[in-house]
């Protein structure tokens, strides 16, 4: 139900102890990318204590491990005994998914397809029982493919996630976006939402406010939506039509989820 | 091989935690929140090495307004390194 | 209307003696030259028991240090101070006391003849043969010269100092009727400095979520509607909300009627929108301020009594709806300190504060609860400069809260339109929820002097020295 997912630094102390002022729905805490590969023990140690002294209540907290395998080892001990929501896997595929599996954490799973290999295995890895979201991970995925970033080289990419997370019920969450400028993050975001997406990565905390504007519901979705499941209740029916549209079981579970999104996130018109 | 570790930053809430070899046990702590803090400090690094049973080091901490947990991960890390140094 | 060539030769013609009060402005801030060459021209010409007061003391001026060490200040009443004079006060304390006043205060008392300036002398960008001074002409302009208006209303001796004279100023600020002496100097002050320090919108993610969360409590606030008067300071969070506001206005179509204060670039654009009628200018933090108030005739520049002193009925903060206010501390009371640090070190003053804060009807407090390790909210104040009494609430990263005694509706307000708040008491435990409590600070042992309110009244003392075991 998250909007935002906010990456933060794990081996910054400032952005640790203030990842929940920065009103993103879900935070990934950051092992890999953002930690050079000499400091990875002070990531770990420093997460690992602060999620322990100071775990802020009401905050989906994931964390981005290693791919490498002596790396995602160690990740997975040092996060062994800490209440977190699960974990993203980067260059997630079915051998990523192996290695993890090896390790015998249990941990939830949120994979980032960032490769060729994951995006076409990305259907397989959507179904596998640990998985519980993807997350595109364009500018990689835009390196080993070679094409430039637009709404049209992406457009392949967002959708193949989004129906493999579609078809097994799990969270579809958009690439970030990469420039720090205002306008283009809410095209981009636009963009996503546009196809079925209902979350987007962040990889700065300025870029969350735009990104939970834009995938709230809006007041006109959650009028109809109150609508239906006013009509569900009244008629105590699966299958009704409403304002010349037929309405059945797919549309009244969506149209809740919207009222419970929009409770939650604060919508106008539903306090 | 210098025998130093250091870990750690100099940004503000963070720390540069120093360790090195010396022939008495020694903490020095300079930070940006003396009075208000020091004392604090001063507990968390001494149980640290205590328990880590640490001797004959120099312990350095350049503060610059960590938070305790901060403290003690900056600490740990480098109890590790250092003695993964010693011990070969 | 003499005028001179030098500093040296205009002192020729001035009545200099030990135990003179001299007055300057800081329209140029960190840029200004004036005072250093006075102060150190009487140095020259041995001069003792001076007693200082300029507007502000900014880290330029190294001459007051110097007089210091040398045995020759006595006295020091300003508004606001930071740099090497504040660490130098700190180490050493001065002879007499350091008084800090509010803009309005300082005002109101130099009109009111508590405050008797000998010798006011006045940088100003350009003078005519006339007397007349201004800000806006020249090579090298400050912008508005409210700071320096009552000084040359009612000093003894007035003297403008500047590198350009011209034939006549249209509407000066400073009326050569009042001036007595005109000195040439080769710059009047350095613009480019003016705007040097945190003068640009915040890309702070803590100090944004404080403006956003402050945007909220405006909006909420009731207040928040056409025809709204507001005012905020040059701070990178205050000029964040400011952005945000005029944003708001537009969205909104509303129109503001006034923003009152220190006026940047961001307050010159809105007015140029047509989101506002009208700025007044006491102080401009920016050359596009500048800019505007030479060319737009709503931009008007008004003298500090006419923004905020207490005595003054037509004071233009008289009808201000909405003000941002910062703090270095703050009590749970709501009483604010933005005078000194934690160790007693001056790292500004008033200024405006305690002036905006009593005549605005809503009174916000931004700042962030935890900076480094040191929380905002305290038991104690090092010193206060604004009494809680005239604050309505306070807005932090993690929490806002309402001061029931100043606005007992206020709360009901917010949490009517969704907006969540907390006791202040609470927001403190947050803090020391991630800090730990901080052991006492101990005062130093002497005396520095106080910080007076913009009616007279003793507001707090000031310490120097080492602390006191």
């Amino acid at each position: 139900m998250a909007r935002s997912y906010l990456f933060i630094p794990g081996n910054v102390p400032r952005m640790l102890q203030n990842m929940d002022v920065f009103d993103a729905d879900a935070v990934i805490i950051d092992f890999e990318d953002a930690v050079s590969l000499t400091d990875k023990d002070e990531a770990r140690h420093l997460t690992q204590l602060f999620l322990r002294d100071h775990l802020p209540p009401s905050l989906d907290i994931y964390v981005r491990i290693n791919s490498d395998a002596q790396l995602m080892k160690d990740d997975l001990i040092a996060l062994e005994t800490l209440d977190i929501q699960g974990i993203v896997l980067p260059k997630c595929d079915q051998d990523t998914l192996k290695e993890y599996e090896a390790s015998q954490a249990n941990f939830r799973v949120i994979g980032i397809i960032e490769t060729p290999q994951g995006m076409i295995e990305v259907e397989k890895t959507a179904m596998h029982p640990c998985i519980d979201g993807l997350i595109l991970g364009a500018e990689d995925l835009k390196k080993e493919m070679g094409f430039t970033r637009s709404s049209q080289t992406l457009y392949y990419p967002r959708q193949r996630l989004l129906y493999a997370a579609k078809a097994a019920n799990i969270k579809a969450i958009d690439t970030p976006f990469t420039h720090l400028d205002e306008s283009g993050l809410s095209e981009d975001a636009c963009e996503a939402a546009a196809l079925g997406y209902e979350s987007k990565c962040a990889i700065h905390p300025n870029q969350v406010p735009t990104i939970n504007q834009l995938f709230l519901p809006s007041e006109a979705d959650l009028m109809a939506a109150l609508k239906i499941v006013k009509k569900h209740e009244q008629t105590n029916s699966m299958r009704f039509s409403l304002d010349g549209k037929m309405i059945d079981k797919p549309v009244i579970d969506a149209a809740k989820q919207l009222i419970e999104k929009s409770k939650r996130y604060g919508v106008k018109g539903v306090l | 091989m210098p025998k130093t570790v250091s870990v750690g930053t100099l940004e503000s809430s963070d720390c540069m935690m120093t360790i090195k070899p010396h022939h008495t046990t020694v903490i020095t702590i300079h930070t940006v929140v003396h009075e208000a803090f020091y004392d604090h400090i001063k507990q968390t690094i001494d149980k640290m090495i205590a328990a880590h049973n640490l001797k004959n080091v120099h312990v350095i901490c350049e503060d610059k307004g960590a938070l305790d947990y901060t403290i003690r991960a900056r600490l740990k890390t480098a109890i590790e390194r250092y003695k993964d140094i010693i011990h070969g | 209307m003499i005028i001179h060539q030098s500093i040296k030769d205009l002192f020729k013609h001035l009545p200099l003696k030990d135990g003179l009060n001299i007055s300057f402005h800081h329209h140029y801030r960190n840029g200004d030259v004036v005072l250093n060459a006075v102060l150190n021209e009487l140095y020259t010409q041995d001069l003792k028991a001076l007693n200082l007061y300029p507007s502000g003391i900014f880290p330029v001026h190294t001459s007051i240090v110097e007089g210091l060490k040398q045995h020759r200040i006595n006295n020091i009443t300003t508004n606001y101070m930071n740099g090497p004079v504040s660490a130098y006060l700190k180490a050493h304390g001065l002879p007499g006391e350091l008084i800090m006043q509010t803009h309005g205060g300082r005002a109101r008392a130099i009109e009111e003849k508590e405050t008797v300036i000998d010798i006011a002398f006045i940088a100003v960008s350009a003078a005519s043969k006339a007397g007349d001074g201004s800000g806006l002409l020249g090579q090298r302009p400050c912008g508005a010269l409210g700071y320096a208006v009552a000084d040359a209303q009612h000093a003894r001796k007035v003297v403008l100092l500047t590198d350009t004279l011209v034939e006549t100023i249209e509407n000066p600020e400073i009326k050569g009727a009042d001036v007595d002496h005109i000195c040439l100097l080769e710059t009047a002050g350095n613009t480019s400095q003016i705007a040097s320090g945190t003068l640009s919108v915040t890309r702070d993610p803590v100090g944004l979520k404080i403006a956003r969360e402050a945007m909220r409590v405006i909006k909420a606030s009731g207040y928040f509607k056409q025809d709204v008067s507001f005012q905020s300071g040059a701070g990178s969070v205050s000029l964040a909300i400011t952005q945000m506001f005029v944003d708001q206005l537009k969205q909104d179509h509303l129109t503001a009627s006034f923003f009152t204060g220190g006026i940047t670039g961001v307050h010159a654009q809105a007015l140029k929108d047509g989101l506002v009628r009208k700025l007044y200018d006491v102080q401009c933090f920016d050359e596009a301020a500048i800019e505007s108030l030479k060319n737009n005739p709503n931009h008007e520049p008004m003298s500090a009594s006419l923004y905020a002193s207490p005595s003054n009925e037509q004071r233009k903060i008289k009808a201000l709806d909405i003000v941002i206010l910062g703090a270095s501390e703050i009590d749970l009371d709501f009483n604010v300190n933005v005078t000194s640090d934690s160790y007693h070190t001056i790292i500004g003053g008033s200024g405006g504060h305690q002036d905006t804060a009593e005549d605005a009807k809503l009174s916000i407090i931004v700042a962030p609860l935890i900076k480094a390790r040191t929380p905002l909210i305290k038991h104690t104040l090092t010193s206060r400069t604004t009494p809680g009494k005239h604050i309505a609430c306070l807005i932090t990263e993690r929490g806002i809260a309402v001061n029931d005694a100043h606005d007992p509706t206020l709360k009901t307000t917010l949490e009517a339109q969704g907006i969540q708040t907390l006791d202040i008491q609470s927001l403190m435990d947050k803090a020391h929820a991630l800090t730990l409590v901080p052991a006492p600070f101990k005062r130093p042992k002497h005396r520095l002097g106080y910080i007076e309110g913009r009616r007279k009244d003793v507001l707090d003392t000031l310490y120097w020295g080492e602390r006191d075991d």
